[in-house]
């Protein structure tokens, strides 16, 4: 570690962000090698693609775990948009896909991680519920079930191609991203551009963590 | 298609001897399970893992009529676009080479996706071994030049089975010599099916017999729009991304008199 760093993330929210990130995508690659009978073959190096509908189906209690500890977590920060701040960075877009002089400044978290955190916890509830009851469509109505497996692939959807967004964002697209998601410290020059408030709030609240330098007060998470 | 086959069920010539339920169980080798007598003649009461095709015992009461019993072979109507087929993950369902609906349960998963698509309420799955059963016209019968043995074993002529068009032109006929309300039923649902009835009743008479059978909405939606949409946007995404990168460039933190090197990943 180098001295100034700053903590972005503690072990816990790492631990629950990478939990939730591999049962995602072991959720999305299975279900892509049930849904695609060109890609059926994703079952074999299992024992076929039964084998296949259950590691889907066993990682779904992993994904579900994972899920309810990232909305009791992130709830507070990311679930909830504050006015009219949120809005001055919608319009802007956050300086992504126009050139913005000055980007209005944001907290933990911009709208944009916001959009994307309840898009995977509203998402992520309703892949849950109708994954649920795919697994037992003979106990219920066939036309409920059939809306079931409608909304799982509308999920997935959205799901997968979020994926790729949040990939790109948090690595290639916005560098210095990554280390919150890995080591969970970033630098400051990093928090300075992606989340201004948030570093001032830290600072003027004594909860900034600087790698190398005492802790002015303790703050949990 | 090289030989659809068309396998027509008369029910106004069917007297109930159940003589297909019973050869189609000896030919497939399907176990018979004990059942309840529930007062009525049919038996068992649907369609189960073990049973592929059953008589369906109707006591009909028209109004203005006399009371008369409809008899009528239940199971799968091999569908020309069949909605279980569409939905199979795992290609254990699938069309031969006759324009019937095949089943291999080796390749079944047990996910029973068919059996909530499927408009005429087929499929049956069997818990013991996470398999799903249903009819497949006697695939290897037919391959042998051979009847199905439902319509073998048929005493009365109300199971037959040869060419498509000239099924359909058999049936029409019969129709007309019926008259009243006599019908033609399945070669005007899901693209035509590969078991048509000859009904001697409206179908809205008949007992589980859907009016007007389809693949449903859902099933169409699911399969031939967010299937492949899944794939469009990711695909869309990751242009996208790459067009981002390229023309607007990534967000990189503001350089500080050499304070902090550039960030990098």
């Amino acid at each position: 570690m180098r001295k100034g760093l700053i903590q972005a993330t503690d072990s816990f929210e790492r631990i629950v962000h990478w939990c939730l990130a591999v049962s995602c995508l072991i959720l999305c690659f299975s279900g892509l090698g049930i849904m695609f009978h060109s890609l059926n073959f994703l079952g074999e190096p299992f024992g076929g693609l039964k084998s296949l509908k259950y590691i889907h189906n066993f990682t779904a209690l992993f994904f579900i775990l994972s899920l309810f500890f990232s909305v009791r977590m992130w709830w507070k920060e990311a679930g909830i948009f504050v006015f009219p701040e949120d809005l001055d960075w919608i319009k802007s877009a956050g300086g992504y896909l126009w050139h913005v002089d000055k980007v209005p400044e944001v907290g933990k978290y911009n709208p944009g991680q916001k959009m994307f955190f309840l898009v995977v916890a509203l998402g992520g509830a309703a892949m849950v519920l109708s994954g649920l009851i795919m697994l037992f469509p003979l106990s219920i109505p066939a036309a409920l079930v059939r809306l079931m497996y409608l909304i799982h692939a509308a999920g997935f959807v959205a799901i997968f191609a979020f994926f790729f967004i949040h990939l790109y964002l948090g690595t290639v697209g916005s560098p210095g991203s990554l280390p919150a998601m890995t080591t969970g410290w970033v630098t400051r020059a990093w928090l300075k551009k992606q989340h201004p408030k948030w570093l001032k709030e830290m600072e003027e609240h004594g909860t900034l963590v600087v790698y190398g330098e005492e802790k002015s007060s303790s703050h949990g998470h | 298609m090289k030989t659809e086959f068309v396998k027509l069920i008369d029910v106004t010539l069917c007297t109930a001897c159940r003589g297909c339920q019973v050869a189609c169980k000896q030919w497939n080798e399907m176990p018979g399970l004990r059942t309840k007598q529930q007062g009525s003649y049919q038996n068992p009461p649907d369609l189960q893992w073990n049973t592929w095709t059953l008589i369906r015992f109707q006591e009909y009461a028209p109004k203005d009529g006399e009371f008369k019993w409809l008899f009528r072979k239940d199971g799968c109507m091999h569908c020309t676009d069949a909605a279980c087929v569409k939905v199979c993950p795992s290609g254990a369902l699938y069309h031969t080479e006759y324009g019937t609906v095949g089943i291999n349960q080796a390749k079944c998963i047990g996910c029973k996706y068919c059996i909530s698509a499927c408009p005429f309420d087929v499929p049956r799955y069997n818990p013991e071994t996470d398999k799903v059963y249903k009819c497949d016209l006697c695939y290897t019968r037919l391959q042998g030049d051979q009847q199905p043995a439902c319509v073998k074993s048929c005493p009365t002529g109300a199971l037959t089975i040869g060419l498509k068009d000239v099924m359909i032109k058999k049936a029409y006929a019969r129709v007309k010599e019926l008259g009243g309300d006599a019908n033609v039923y399945g070669d005007k649902f899901v693209d035509g099916t590969h078991v048509i009835y000859v009904l001697g009743e409206k179908p809205e008479v008949y007992e589980h017999l859907p009016k007007s059978p389809s693949v449903p909405v859902t099933t169409m939606l699911w399969k031939d729009i967010l299937k492949p949409l899944s794939l469009l946007s990711a695909g869309g995404v990751i242009a996208g991304s790459f067009l981002h990168y390229i023309i607007h460039g990534p967000k990189l933190p503001d350089e500080e008199q050499g304070q902090e090197p550039k960030g990098g990943e």
